[in-house]
Order: C-alpha cells, then structure tokens, then sequence
C-alpha cells in the first residue's frame, strides 16, 4: 500500500500519510518510516486490540484532520470491516477489492476484477469528498526503503461510550492433524471434484507422488476435509515444490496461499478459470478422468 | 430475546459459467444467464432462521434486484423466512455499491431491525463492501466476516474470521450489522411443503416513491460513479497448456512428474 501511495503521490504531487493506530506500536511506527513516508503515531489504550468501533472513531478523526484526496485500506478481513463502515459513517465515496489505482484529471479510475476474476472491469469515480479505496494484498511490489520518514504523535478522539463491540479474545485452531505447510508436494481438491466419494482418488494420487492432500475452502467448510487442509487466506500458505490444483477455480483468497509454489500444476475443465494464470502448466480436462489415467501411465 | 432480522439477499450470475462482454463495454452479455442465490447469502439467510428459532423473532429477506429475484425470494421463504421485500431497483448490473447499499439501509430504516445481515462479500461484484456501508449509514454497530453468532444477554457474541485461521471474539450491543461467512453453519434444504406454500406468499415491492424518492437517480451520493468499460483480463499467466486426448494429457503429465523426479519409483 505504502508502494501505491507513493506511486499515486509522485503524480498528483501531495504527500503520502500513514495512519497506524495502537498501543506501543514505535517500533512498526519507525519500520513504516523507514518507507520515506510520515507515520501519523495515535497511541490509545483503546486501540490496544482492534474493534471496529474504536478504530472507526480513529479513522474518522484523521480523515478529518488531515482531509485526504484518497484513503488506502488493505483489503482483508480487519479491512472490509474497516474501511466500508468509515464511507458510510462519513458519506464519503468507496471503492473496494481494487487491483490498480490511478488519478484521471479530477477522477480515480480503479481496475477490479469480477466473477470469479473472469471479467476486468475499470470504474471511475468522481468527488470532492475523500475517496476510500480498499486494495488487494499483492496488488504491488512492496515499496522499498526510502529516506525522509518521519513519525508525528498524533491524538485521536475516541468517545469509550460509543464503542459498542468489546474484544474477548483471540481463537486459535486446535485441531491435531499433518502440517501442510511443511510438506514439498501437495495436490489439492477443489469444488471440481464434485463429490465427497471422490476424495480418495486424489489421495492415491498424492500418494503416488508422495505428496499430502489439501483443499480448497469449499471442502473443509462442507467437513469433506479438516479445516487443516485448507489451503489460502483464511487457511494455511504453502510454499511446496509441487502444487496440483484439482478442479480448483483459482479465487484470490486461495491464489493468496499457494502462489509462491515452486510447480504449480492445474488441472481444470474451464478454460477461462483464473487458476490458469498462477500455473506453471495448465491441464483444460476432466479432473475425474485425468487422474485415474494418469495414475495409470506412472504405474506402467 | 426475540429478534427482528433483516437478512440482505442478492442474486447473482452463476460465476462457475462463461462471460462475454456486451457490445457497449459496460456490462457482461445477460441473455444466456442462469442465476442464482449469492452463495455467502446461503449461509447468511440460514444464520437469520437459526437465530430466529432459537430466540423468537422475524426473518425478513431483503433485496434490491429487477423481477428475477422474486424466484430467489420464493426460496428464502421456503427455507425459513417469515417475510420478503424487493426493492424494485432493476439496473441488472448495479456496479455502484455504494447506491446499493444505501437503497438497503433506507429499506431497512422502514422495517424493524435488531439485526441486519449480510453475505460476506457477493461473488460476482467481489466488494465486501455492502454490510459495512449499512452499518455506517444507519449507524449500527457491526463485526465482519463472523463465522459464529451467538445471542446473549442484551446483546450478541460473535467471532469473526482473520487470516491463517485465527478468530477474533467480541461481545457486542444490538441493533447490530454482521457480515456472514462462508462454513458459518450448513444451509438447509427447503421441505417440499414450504416450497409449495411459497408459491403463495406475497412479496412485498419497494417502489422509489416508498422509500421518499423521485426515481432511482435521485439517489443522492457524494461522488458520481461510472464504469469506463470491462474486458476479458489480460492473462499475465504463462501457463504452459498440456493438450490433446485425456489419455495423451495423461502421458505428457505423468512424464512431466517422471522428469521432474516427483513420480515415486
Ligand atoms: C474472507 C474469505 C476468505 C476465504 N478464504 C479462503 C481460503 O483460505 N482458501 C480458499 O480456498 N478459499 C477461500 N475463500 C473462498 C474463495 O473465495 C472461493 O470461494 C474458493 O476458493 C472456491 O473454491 P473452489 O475453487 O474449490 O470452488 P469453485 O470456485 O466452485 O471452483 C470449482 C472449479 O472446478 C472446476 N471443475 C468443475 N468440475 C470439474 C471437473 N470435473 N474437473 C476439473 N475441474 C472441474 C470448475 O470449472 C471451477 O473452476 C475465502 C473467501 C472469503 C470471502
Ligand atoms: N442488490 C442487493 N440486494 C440485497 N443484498 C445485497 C445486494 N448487493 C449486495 N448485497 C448483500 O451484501 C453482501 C456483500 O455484497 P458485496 O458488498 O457486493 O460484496 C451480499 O452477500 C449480500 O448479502
């Protein structure tokens, strides 16, 4: 984001703020700074742990004091609860889930991708208000380091009586189970291998390989697979030597997992599926029909 | 404590099909579309029902979306709700979600709410964006990406998902908006009774005028939105294509594996 900012800034010509809310957060502050960027430090007991209604508050009051043209948020979970809400609260205007942005004249024009990112879409927007965007983690090469942070001390309002979530805890998944992260060879099951009862052909095919068995979120939702074979956002990364996609589409949220695989192999019965991009080779059959055949030329 | 649940419920375009671009540029070609309920909604909806059982209440399912949408709000009723609006808002495509959601928070305004959900994100505009905007607009507290909903004393008890599998768990006050997760619960299917007796029930249509405007430009927005056009994604990929037969794909891959040395002997 910090690269985007900068990129955006270098054209329109104002400076790039970063706003970062907690509680003795100085050494990320000094880490942001060391991006050549002004760090706006707000310290608050209340921002110890995120809750959408004290860090709605605090955004709501730098965006008054500083009235930006563009306010940048990560699109992720904390993201989408974050950033939507702050546009409501202050009827500013909002575009989300953004691959690319960039100033026309008075307009910002941002890239998003639709339909299981099947379609590109370019939407523009006009305001005088600060415009919220939300952009996709990997949507830039992370910005290097650069001279002249600095980090200003900066105080927020926040009113406790208008904070109506409280935190209670963090969860962690306690499920006992192989780690996947740690495996070189992986193939994964999607949706495309329509049926529970097919499992077992995509584990002897990760056998053969002498690889493990992952998944796409679908699957472990419906319990086909525990949520530790999960592979993607909400799930495990990966970073295995081989990655067979079995009938997986190739939605951001799983591409986020395992894109950094050394072979990714997929195999899929869609040719405009966007797993196709992140693979190294692309297999256009039937995940069904493909396997159990190619099972059998390894055994010849 | 009973509870009156707004669920929000849009019908997209099934995603698992192919799309072309229309002639203009600004949509996708409609004709040969089928559709169906976004699938967070499912579970959204399903959340609401449960919910609804356990406490008392009412489920209203809401929509903004042209006639089509009255088949996916025959199903909500099949499957448990007690009620359902559509906003007659037919722009098929609706990019803006910002003018949606505020089409739903005035809806909501006119009907008793406790409790709004939300699917949380809808796949074929991928926003993540409408639930917020609500909660925003009209003021409500709100937790997204929850994955377990729980009502307590006053109040509820929700967690919602981060990355990696961690979840954050919050206690918070109603009248609350909550973005529902995929894996939340496991949709029901509806009896066949239910769906006969939904064949029946009236659906209630939200004309502009019933929610104080002239038309459905009269929406008043702080930014004027457009989309300058849409286009098949440029593959960056490099996917190297195994083609032919099943049986020759099937050769040229287990060779692939051989040479690489992951075929096992
Ligand atoms: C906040 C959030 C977090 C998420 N986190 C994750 C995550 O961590 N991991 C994750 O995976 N998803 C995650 N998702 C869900 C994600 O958006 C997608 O819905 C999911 O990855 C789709 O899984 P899929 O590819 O198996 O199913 P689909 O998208 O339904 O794809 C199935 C594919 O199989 C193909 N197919 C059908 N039949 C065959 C056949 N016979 N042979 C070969 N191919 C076939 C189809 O063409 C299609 O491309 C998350 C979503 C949200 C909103
Ligand atoms: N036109 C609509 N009618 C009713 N609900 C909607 C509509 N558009 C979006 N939603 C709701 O908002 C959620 C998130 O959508 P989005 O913000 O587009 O990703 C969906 O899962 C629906 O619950």
């Amino acid at each position: 984001m910090i690269a985007i900012g900068r990129e955006l800034a270098s054209r329109s010509g104002g400076p790039v703020r970063v706003a970062l809310f907690g509680e003795k957060v100085r050494a990320l502050a000094d880490a942001l700074a060391g991006h050549g960027v002004e760090v706006l430090l707000a310290e608050d007991p209340a921002l110890a742990e995120y809750t959408p209604d004290a860090y709605g508050q605090a955004a709501q009051s730098i965006v008054e004091s500083t009235r930006p043209r563009l306010i940048l948020v990560a699109h992720t979970s904390q993201g989408y609860d974050l950033a939507p809400a702050l546009a409501g609260t202050m009827d500013l205007p909002l575009v989300t889930n953004c691959l690319a942005l960039r100033f026309d004249g008075e307009r910002i024009m941002a890239t998003r991708r639709l339909l299981n990112e099947k379609v590109q879409a370019e939407v523009e927007i006009a305001s005088s208000r600060p415009i919220v965007a939300t952009v996709r983690p990997g949507a830039a090469k992370a910005a290097g380091p650069a001279p002249g942070g600095i980090i200003t001390s900066t105080t927020v309002r926040i009113d406790g009586s208008k904070v109506r979530t409280r935190f209670l805890s963090i969860e962690r998944p306690q499920v006992q189970d192989i780690d996947i992260a740690g495996a070189d060879i992986i193939v994964s099951a999607g949706r495309g291998i329509q049926k529970k009862e097919n499992l077992p052909l995509i584990e002897e095919f990760a056998k053969a390989l002498g690889g493990v068995v992952g998944a796409s979120r679908p699957l472990t939702d419906m319990d086909w697979l525990p949520k530790t074979r999960q592979v993607g956002q909400s799930g495990k990364t990966v970073r295995p030597k081989l990655y067979v996609a079995c009938g997986i589409s190739g939605a951001m949220q799983h591409v986020a997992g395992m894109k950094d695989a050394s072979l990714i192999i997929a195999i899929n019965t869609d040719p405009s599926a966007p797993i196709f991009e992140v693979a190294h080779v692309g297999i256009v059959a039937d995940v069904l029909k493909l396997l159990p055949a190619t099972l059998k030329e390894l055994k010849s | 404590m009973p509870l009156n649940i707004v669920v929000c419920l849009k019908q997209i375009p099934n995603p698992d099909l192919q799309f072309q671009i229309a002639p203009d540029g600004k949509d996708i070609k409609r004709e040969a579309l089928n559709y169906k309920l976004n699938g967070a909604d499912e579970y959204a909806l399903e959340e609401a029902v449960r919910l609804k059982e356990k406490s008392g209440g009412r489920v209203i399912a809401l929509t903004a979306g042209p006639k089509r949408t009255e088949q996916m709000l025959r199903e909500a009723l099949a499957k448990g709700a007690d009620e359902v609006t559509r906003i007659a808002f037919d722009e098929p495509a609706a990019y803006d979600v910002g003018k949606v959601a505020r089409l739903l928070a005035a809806a909501i305004r006119t009907l008793p709410h406790d409790l709004v959900l939300t699917g949380v994100q809808s796949d074929d505009l991928v926003n993540s964006a409408t639930g917020g905007l609500i909660a925003g607009i009209l003021g409500l507290a709100h937790a997204s990406v929850v994955t377990r909903v729980e009502s307590k004393a006053g109040g509820l008890e929700v967690a919602c998902e981060l990355e990696g599998g961690l979840q954050r768990v919050y206690s918070m006050a109603l009248p609350a908006v909550l973005t529902i997760q995929f894996g939340a619960n496991t949709p029901r299917y509806a009896p066949l009774p239910a769906i006969m007796k939904a064949a029946r029930q009236p659906i209630k249509e939200l004309s502009p005028a019933a929610l104080g405007l002239a038309s459905w430009d009269a929406v008043s927005l702080p930014y004027t939105f457009g989309v300058r056009g849409l286009s098949p994604p440029a593959a960056k990929g490099h996917a190297e294509m195994i083609t032919g037969t099943v049986e020759e794909q099937a050769k040229t891959l287990a060779q692939l594996l051989r040479e690489k040395g992951f075929a096992r002997r």
